[in-house]
């Protein structure tokens, strides 16, 4: 059955898929470190015991959390046009809505991961004179991060493979590039076929850092 | 020094602190005693507002503690603090532990912070120490560390919260010795602890507590010749016959 394939078309795609795979990582290292960041502000809103600041981020969090990723996706691509008259790019607009999207799991690992630091250590930071957000930087913070190293790398793995969603507003990623090279040289399955192997690979290398941190981890302790 | 007057205080509908009233002059050595549950280390959390009172008031070297407009920060900065569980920060080599509330907090230079990191090691005996992580170190090392990084910010007076009840009985007079040579030098302390040998040996007064409750507040030779209260006294010789 395989004498029927060709994957002599695999080299003659590969500066495109190159470009496709290129904006896949970027997309994931944008959506990891935006998300990070914001999550970790809604972990703190949520941990800072206020009732405004509170409540916004447990909203925030929880509904994004219960709305599949692909309809964020796309109602922020067709949304944003009638608010500001003009379209975004895919490109932009996918960025944009990661970020936001990832922003509310990462905050949910944040948040364990500054509960998981004792309440000591933030007296420890008061104590010498540190303010809340001294503690935090230098204290709290770092902890809670190397403590959940390993959820936030599983989590950005996730993230990885769900870009592949934004192939349905048109972003030229890794999928998009693949199924483009597919038809172009009329070869669709070799080229899906190339582009699992890709993902696979990146998330099966990355799946493996994880796994040699939780052991590592697991001897700091 | 520090000045305890008329403090009550609240968890929910629970009341840990009564109309607590105390106070320690500059220089002075008090230990608070009292069994679990009593309110110590409620207390001495409120003298540099880790937590917040209801009722009364607290001063520090003048400065009301509970007044909204009060800069704790800055105040905190000069109150040196040295917990149970030592609560260095794990992240840190020991040296950046005794280095960065001089840094950050009081804007010395990486240099000058590293210096006196370094002399105040030199003289809790851990000097070889320094660029060691707190996981690696023993209680009885990481709690004269604790120390240590509390005198970087060259406090006015130093508050322990039972700092060697968390230790194995071989190390608690590696921590004890450092405390009394402090004591020694006129330093102010506020000192949670069971050890009464410590407290014979160089507190001014003991302070002793019962359900959120002041029970005794006397000089060393009184409480220990003879309490008042009775509780005090049962206190006394359950922990004496220990
Ligand atoms: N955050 C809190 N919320 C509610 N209750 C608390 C809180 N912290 C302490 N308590 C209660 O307040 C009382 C006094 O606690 P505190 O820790 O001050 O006692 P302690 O005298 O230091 O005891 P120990 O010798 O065990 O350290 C206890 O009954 C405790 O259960
Ligand atoms: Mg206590």
């Amino acid at each position: 059955m395989f004498s029927n394939f060709d994957f002599g078309v695999i080299p003659l795609s590969l500066p495109f898929i190159w470009q496709g795979l290129l904006y896949s990582l970027k997309l994931t290292a944008t959506a990891m470190t935006g998300g990070i960041i914001l999550g970790t502000l809604l972990a703190l809103a949520r941990l800072s015991g206020g009732v405004v600041l509170g409540t916004i981020s447990t909203f925030y969090v929880n509904t994004l959390r219960s709305i599949p990723l692909l309809m964020v996706i796309l109602w922020f691509f067709f949304l944003i046009p009638i608010f500001t008259g003009s379209p975004m790019g895919a490109e932009k607009s996918a960025m944009i809505t990661f970020t936001l999207f990832e922003a509310a799991f990462y905050a949910e690992i944040m948040r364990a991961g500054i509960q998981s630091v004792s309440r000591g250590q933030i007296n420890a930071g008061y104590a010498i004179g540190m303010t809340y957000w001294q503690t935090m930087g230098h204290v709290i913070l770092p902890q809670a991060f190397r403590n959940m190293l390993p959820v936030l790398l599983t989590q950005t793995i996730i993230l990885f493979q769900d870009t592949s969603l934004v192939y349905a507003i048109g972003a030229k990623d890794l999928l998009k590039a693949a199924e483009i090279t597919g038809k172009n040289y009329n070869r669709p399955v070799e080229m899906y076929i190339f582009s699992a192997v890709v993902y696979f690979a990146i998330c099966f290398s990355l799946s493996m850092l994880v796994k040699h941190l939780n052991k590592r981890i697991a001897i700091i302790r | 020094m520090i000045e305890i007057n008329k403090v009550s205080k609240w968890y929910g509908s629970f009341q840990v602190l009564t109309d607590c009233t105390t106070q320690i002059a500059k220089g002075e050595v008090v230990v608070v005693c009292g069994p679990s549950g009593s309110g110590k280390s409620t207390l001495i959390k409120c003298v540099n507002g880790l937590e917040p009172i209801q009722q009364g008031n607290i001063a520090v070297n003048g400065t009301a503690i509970n007044d909204p407009k009060t800069d704790l920060p800055k105040l905190r900065a000069r109150v040196g603090m040295v917990f149970q569980h030592f609560e260095l920060f794990p992240h840190m080599s020991i040296i950046k532990n005794l280095s960065i509330g001089q840094v950050k907090v009081l804007g010395r230079s990486e240099d000058e912070a590293h210096a006196k990191g370094m002399k105040l090691l030199e003289r809790v005996g851990l000097k070889a120490h320094a660029n060691k992580y707190p996981g690696e170190m023993s209680g009885g090392q990481q709690q004269r560390v604790a120390i240590a990084r509390a005198l970087s910010m060259d406090p006015i007076c130093m508050l322990f919260d039972e700092p060697t009840s968390a230790l194995d009985p071989e190390m608690i007079n590696e921590v004890l010795d450092v405390m009394v040579e402090l004591a020694h030098e006129g330093m102010t302390m506020m000192v949670v602890t069971h050890e009464m040998g410590f407290a014979r040996k160089v507190a001014n007064r003991v302070v002793f507590m019962d359900q959120g409750k002041i029970v005794e507040d006397a000089a060393k030779e009184e409480f220990f010749g003879q309490p008042r209260s009775e509780r005090a006294q049962q206190f006394l010789s359950k922990i004496l016959h220990h």
